[in-house]
């Protein structure tokens, strides 16, 4: 075991290499923009293009490299061997890695046309959000709570900045002071419970907490401060997810920040989270008798509020907000269904129905609020549904997606939303978790009047002012057609998802 | 068609999916292509077009038909079936359903009778619609039947024929209501629909049953999951539901006569098929006289298996026909409209089918759907061609001597009248005795299965209605072709205003005479083909002619059939049998592999002396001429003064059946429902949830919004109280 330790293997780079071309892109682009600052943001969005699709290459061209329980260097060696490396390899990382690109990727290509009709195009926007990106696939692809926690603060630092880009505009500031301070209490949280995990483990790796359980008779303290670490780190991940009652910052963060943001914010950080949710909760399967019951009552009023508190909203950003924390909800009891099975005999549930969500949720998200977005125009952008009204007549295209996007999220056959939520359904039933599933379904049948709000908007000649839209360009369009596309072509991607990650 | 082969099958056989798909074909172009054939080639030329192609694909179906036959009578009689499958259509781990053909001498009986007479009906039909304004809708439906009920005999499970039943019970509709501006006919079509789902409900409980039955049953199907092919089933069908016993033996062939009684219109559920009668006459013969409504004794002849594990069941089926063949004929005995006439006997000859079907006789109640085929369908396209030639006027009691005007058609319907009358040597003859004789020889076996009434008692009640039968047919026919008067000729003159409702087309050319597409000529044109007798109404200056050739060329070959049809098939049996002679049953033969009895003793249970053999072929003899020479007597010199008793009306109004099931299904069924809409509807679901659920989701969202202050300390707050809560939960738990 020594010798192991003395001579730790080689570091499989190639695994690496999807992080560093997204932040050797996020680099490149601060560098043009510091060298031509104020000129025209196309190099800006060509490189991030580019770099984006080498990060996504790099991602399938080591799509076979066989996966790797951990690599990396080792904070671990004080008093032994139980961590490991600070990386893992699998597909799951592969796919959220992959959702994440794609998500900067096509926010990249729709940001350019508002930013401009807002009035701020900033070229930091490019590399932030590059930034923002990276850490979210660290978050996806590390196994260290430090890390993680790492991961965790560059995605969100960027956001805190991305989030009060429009320096003129006082919700978009608001929206960065409230964010910020938020998000630095609930790391707060999530910091101590790494902390505290250390104390139990010895490590920050979380192959240390099931080591410790499954010591012949674990140290009791430290069984008891495990939990209570356990218990704050999901804190912290809640307030990020935006699970009730941690939710608060979410409506108005989204509606504060430009558009754009919203819609990168909304997509990334949620899949970046939930992704690295799932894997502690994983390493802590030992105590998933505690958190489980925990996270169950979360996703009943998580669901049950954020779908509440949305029917009452006036504003299509805001409606989104809340709609995105139902969304957490759901994706939340994929998550209890998948601990439940667990223990089941006769029943495996792997990661597929989480990532088949979490890549239906990124794809009609990220297309719902390209599409709001295109209601910024000549420096005015207005949300209200009532802004909205007419848009049918005048901007057709993106009336026309908001429909399937809005379908979509409403759990209407044959998109994408509506495969997920029947994927945990049907999770959730053969976890004998019948009673969660009703509440899902009763849930999805409420929100769908929200989404009809939306969508009926849209359709509805407009009474006071016709708000202008902006024309739609090839960026917008491009977005607003994949989104499309992918929803529905996502289905074909169940099988492959489910032999990746099943079981 | 590479794509539809099955290796496994004998390569002629293939052909089978042609028949099914050329009427297919034909559907298509007549949907696609019917209204721009129209506009393009103007409307005279444009029907020929689209008239031709409506009877190419159903006569080429008929030639692939006779092939396969050809195919199959040279196979010994066990090796006759025959199965193609395409593709699966449903496939789940605990049922499989191909998409599969059965050819085997019951199929393709049913296939030639469907093809060959469907053929001659749309040939038909070319002339008796030429004048309608919806000429390709009509055909289109009509092609689409075919398709249907080929698909209804031809398919190999139950998911498949139910397909087919569906299907037709669609195109029935579609074409009872086809002139659908008169709310009667749209109301006629509801019934015919509404009725029929009552039948259709028995239908699809019947194969779930057997899906479930079998099923459970796998160690008997060695892992085969097609648990609705009858290749499967049918085999099996003794074993498997033997060893369920109970009421299962006799539910499934009940569930499946229900479905049954209603395409068939048995009594109960008949009461649509007279009311069908408001389709145009073509329709009225195919469909609701020659095939679809023989879909029933299909049915109970393809699953006789199941039929035969129980003598109640057997003999509901007997009971029933025999109580719908009597019941029925009194009723057409009290008819004035010439086509409800023979809808009335069309459900009584129907009767006569199951009969034969409940007392085991299968083969010889689909010798009989065969014959009546032959000369329901002469005597509909007859009775069409009268129609057609007076102006629409359908009333018997304003006919009289046509035979003078129509010599055709008058020569061809007494063909068809003397088959039905059970005359020898015509069709009807050898079919209807046949099943009075097979009715009484199993009286014996019957009794002995306990059988609460004697089958001697069904003989005679089939045997009067062979009487009955005869007697309004004679009424019918006298009133129509003889009576010395012409009683058209009493009419009143009429308004020459054309209000007909069947008269759409006539309109037409008023409204837009000189239309923009110079359409008039090639109208004029066939004003010079002599074709213009039905665009005057009924009255003193009306002359029937006979009808075109499209029409009376396919009532030629039907008079031909109905002729010799019924002695060629069966080869003279019994008639052959009282004189020793052994001549070869041809349809019996043909047929036997699917319809003879598999759990009956068949060849004990119908075994008579010649003696009694010639005794009741003797009587039926005289039951047919007894009934003509009543009626010939009674309606010699016209109308008699008595003709309007109170008796005949009770029985043309079924009896008072009809109203009285109106009443309780329609009136106090409507009554019910608008009380329980009234209170169940607007007073507790429109409250309590439409209005009231909304209003509390709505009102507990605007009180949680109300949380929502915007202040970042109440933000924290409430992850601080969310954070303490999880905190003193987990010190629950771990302190437990």
């Amino acid at each position: 075991m020594n010798s192991a330790l003395a001579q730790p293997a080689p570091i499989p780079w190639e695994a690496l290499l999807p992080l560093i071309a997204v932040a050797t892109t996020g680099v490149v682009a601060m560098l043009i923009e510091m060298i031509w600052p104020r000129r025209s943001n196309d190099v800006i969005v060509w490189v991030c293009i580019v770099g984006l699709a080498a990060a996504a290459g790099c991602v399938v061209y080591h799509w076979n490299l066989p996966a790797l329980e951990s690599f990396g260097p080792r904070f671990d060696n004080a008093q032994g061997s139980v961590g490991g490396g600070l990386f893992l390899h699998d597909r799951f990382g592969q796919i959220i890695q992959l959702t994440l690109i794609a998500t900067a990727f096509l926010t990249v290509i729709f940001s350019e046309g508002y930013l401009r009709e807002k009035r701020l195009a900033f070229g930091e926007f490019y590399p932030l959000v590059m930034w923002a990106a990276m850490g979210g696939m660290i978050m996806a692809t590390s196994r260290d709570l430090l890390i993680v926690f790492l991961g965790l603060e560059t995605l969100s630092i960027a956001l805190y900045v991305l989030a009060g880009l429009s320096q003129k505009d006082k919700r978009s500031q608001e929206s960065a002071l409230k964010y910020f301070l938020l998000g630095a209490f609930a790391s707060g949280f999530m910091l101590y419970g790494i902390s505290l995990i250390y104390g139990a483990t010895g490590t920050t790796n979380v192959a240390g907490i099931p080591a410790l359980f499954s010591l012949e008779l674990p140290d009791p303290t430290a069984v008891n401060v495990a939990y209570a670490g356990m218990g704050l780190i999901l804190v912290g991940f809640a307030f990020k997810v935006a699970l009730v009652p941690f939710h608060m910052w979410t409506p108005d963060v989204y509606q504060g920040a430009p558009t754009v943001v919203t819609g990168f914010m909304a997509a990334a950080s949620k899949v970046a989270a939930f992704a690295a949710l799932i894997r502690f909760l994983d390493a802590s399967m030992a105590m998933k008798d505690v958190w489980i019951p925990i996270l169950t009552v979360l996703a009943v009023i998580t669901m049950t509020v954020g779908n509440l508190i949305a029917l009452a909203q006036k504003d299509a950003k805001r409606i989104l907000g809340y709609s995105s924390i139902a969304q957490a909800g759901y994706i939340l009891v994929a998550i209890v269904a998948w601990a439940k099975a667990k223990g089941m005999p006769n029943l495996t549930i792997g990661y597929e129905t989480v990532a088949f969500y979490l890549i239906a949720y990124t794809v009609m998200t990220l297309g719902a609020f390209a599409v709001l977005s295109s209601a910024a125009s000549k420096g005015k952008e207005g949300t209200l549904l009532e802004d909205l009204y007419g848009m049918w007549r005048r901007a057709p295209f993106p009336a026309a997606m908001m429909i399937v996007f809005m379908a979509s999220l409403a759990g209407v056959p044959p998109t994408g939303g509506f495969f997920g939520k029947l994927f945990i359904f049907f999770d959730a039933v053969n976890a004998n978790l019948v009673w969660l599933a009703l509440i899902l379904a009763v849930n999805s049948v409420i929100s769908v009047a929200y989404y009809l709000k939306i969508v009926q908007a849209t359709l509805r000649d407009p009474e006071v002012h016709p708000t202008k839209f902006a024309p739609v360009n090839v960026g917008l369009f491009a977005t607003c057609f994949l989104c499309a596309i992918g929803l529905f072509a996502i289905v074909l991607f169940i099988d492959p998802l489910k032999s990746w990650l099943g079981g | 068609m590479p794509e539809l082969m099955d290796p496994s099958m004998p390569s002629g056989l293939n052909l089978v999916w042609l028949v099914l798909l050329l009427p297919l074909a034909g559907f298509l172009f007549q949907a696609a292509f019917g209204k721009a054939i129209e506009r393009a080639f103007g409307k005279s030329t444009g029907r020929r077009i689209l008239g031709f192609m409506a009877v190419l694909p159903i006569a080429a179906a008929f030639v692939i038909g006779c092939i396969l036959v050809s195919h199959i009578a040279n196979q010994p009689e066990n090796a006759r079936v025959a199965i193609s499958t395409w593709f699966d259509w449903i496939n789940l781990q605990s049922i499989h359903i191909p998409f599969e053909l059965r050819v085997d001498p019951l199929s393709l009986t049913m296939v030639l009778i469907i093809t060959g007479i469907g053929a001659l009906i749309h040939l038909y039909a070319t002339g008796y619609m030429a004048d309608d304004k919806d000429y390709p809708r009509f055909f289109t439906y009509l092609n689409l039947f075919i398709a249907f009920m080929l698909m209804l005999v031809l398919g190999n499970n139950l998911a498949l024929v139910f397909i087919g039943w569906e299907g037709v019970g669609l195109c029935s509709y579609l074409l009872i209501g086809f002139w659908y501006e008169d709310i009667e006919n749209a109301k006629a079509a509801n019934k015919a629909f509404i009725v029929n789902r009552i039948g259709d409900w028995g239908m699809a409980l019947g194969m779930f049953l057997i899906a479930v039955v079998f099923a459970s049953s796998q160690t008997l199907l060695g892992g085969e999951t097609r648990y609705l092919s009858f290749d499967v089933i049918l085999p099996l069908a003794q074993q498997v539901v033997g060893e369920w016993g109970g009421a299962v033996v006799w539910a499934i062939p009940l569930l499946l006569f229900i479905g049954a009684v209603g395409k068939s219109a048995q009594f109960p559920l008949y009461l649509w098929l007279p009311d069908a009668m408001a389709g145009p006459t073509p329709v009225s013969a195919l469909i609701h006289a020659a095939t679809m409504v023989t879909a029933g004794v299909y049915l109970v002849t393809r699953c006789h298996v199941f039929f035969e594990m129980s003598a109640f069941a057997m003999g509901t089926v007997a009971v029933i026909g025999c109580f719908t063949a009597i019941f029925a004929a009194t009723i057409a005995w009290g008819q004035y409209d010439i086509k409800k006439v023979l809808a009335y006997s069309t459900v009584s000859q129907l009767g006569f089918m199951f009969l034969a079907c409940g007392v085991g006789a299968f083969s010889t109640g689909m010798f009989h759907v065969t014959t009546h085929a032959f000369f329901k369908a002469l005597l509909f396209l007859g009775a069409g061609a009268v129609i057609y030639a007076m102006a629409h006027n359908q009333d018997l009691r304003n006919y009289g001597g046509l035979r003078k005007y129509m010599k055709i058609t008058y020569g061809s319907m007494l063909m068809g009248w003397l088959a039905i009358c059970g005359i020898p040597i015509w069709a009807g003859f050898w079919s209807k005795d046949d099943i009075l004789g097979k009715v009484f020889a199993s009286n014996e076996y019957w009794h002995s299965q306990g059988w609460a009434i004697n089958p001697v008692i069904l003989w005679a009640i089939g045997l009067a209605t062979a009487v009955l039968t005869a007697a309004y047919m004679t009424r019918m026919f006298w009133l129509t072709f003889f009576s010395g008067e012409e009683r058209w000729r009493n009419l009143p003159e009429p308004a020459h205003v054309h209000h007909h409702a069947q008269h759409h087309e006539h309109d037409d050319h008023h409204d837009h005479g000189h239309d923009e597409h110079g359409f008039f000529i090639e109208y004029v044109d066939e004003h010079e083909d002599g074709q213009d007798h039905d665009h005057h109404d009924l009255g003193p200056s009306h002359e029937p002619n006979e009808v075109k050739p499209a029409m009376w060329f396919p009532l030629v070959v039907l008079a031909v059939l109905s002729t010799f049809g019924g002695l060629i098939l069966s080869g003279g049996y019994p008639v052959t049998e009282v004189f020793g002679a052994h001549t070869t049953n041809l349809f019996k033969e043909w047929n036997a592999v699917s319809a003879q009895p598999t759990v009956l003793p068949a060849k004990e249970m119908f075994k008579v002396s010649h003696s009694t053999e010639a005794v009741l072929i003797l009587l039926s003899i005289a039951a047919g001429l007894l009934g003509i020479l009543w009626n010939r007597a009674r309606y010699k010199k016209g109308i008699p003064q008595n003709e309007d008793t109170k008796l005949r009306r009770l029985a043309g109004s079924q009896w008072g059946y009809d109203n009285a099931m109106v009443k309780t299904f329609v009136d106090i069924g409507g009554k019910f429902s608008d009380a329980f809409y009234k209170i169940f509807d607007k007073g507790v679901i429109d409250t309590l949830f439409v209005n009231g659920i909304p209003w509390v989701v709505a009102s507990t969202g605007k009180l949680i919004r109300k949380t929502q202050s915007g202040f970042v300390r109440a933000y924290a707050m409430a992850i601080l109280i969310g954070a303490l809560a999880i905190a003193s939960y987990i010190f629950y738990s771990i302190s437990r």
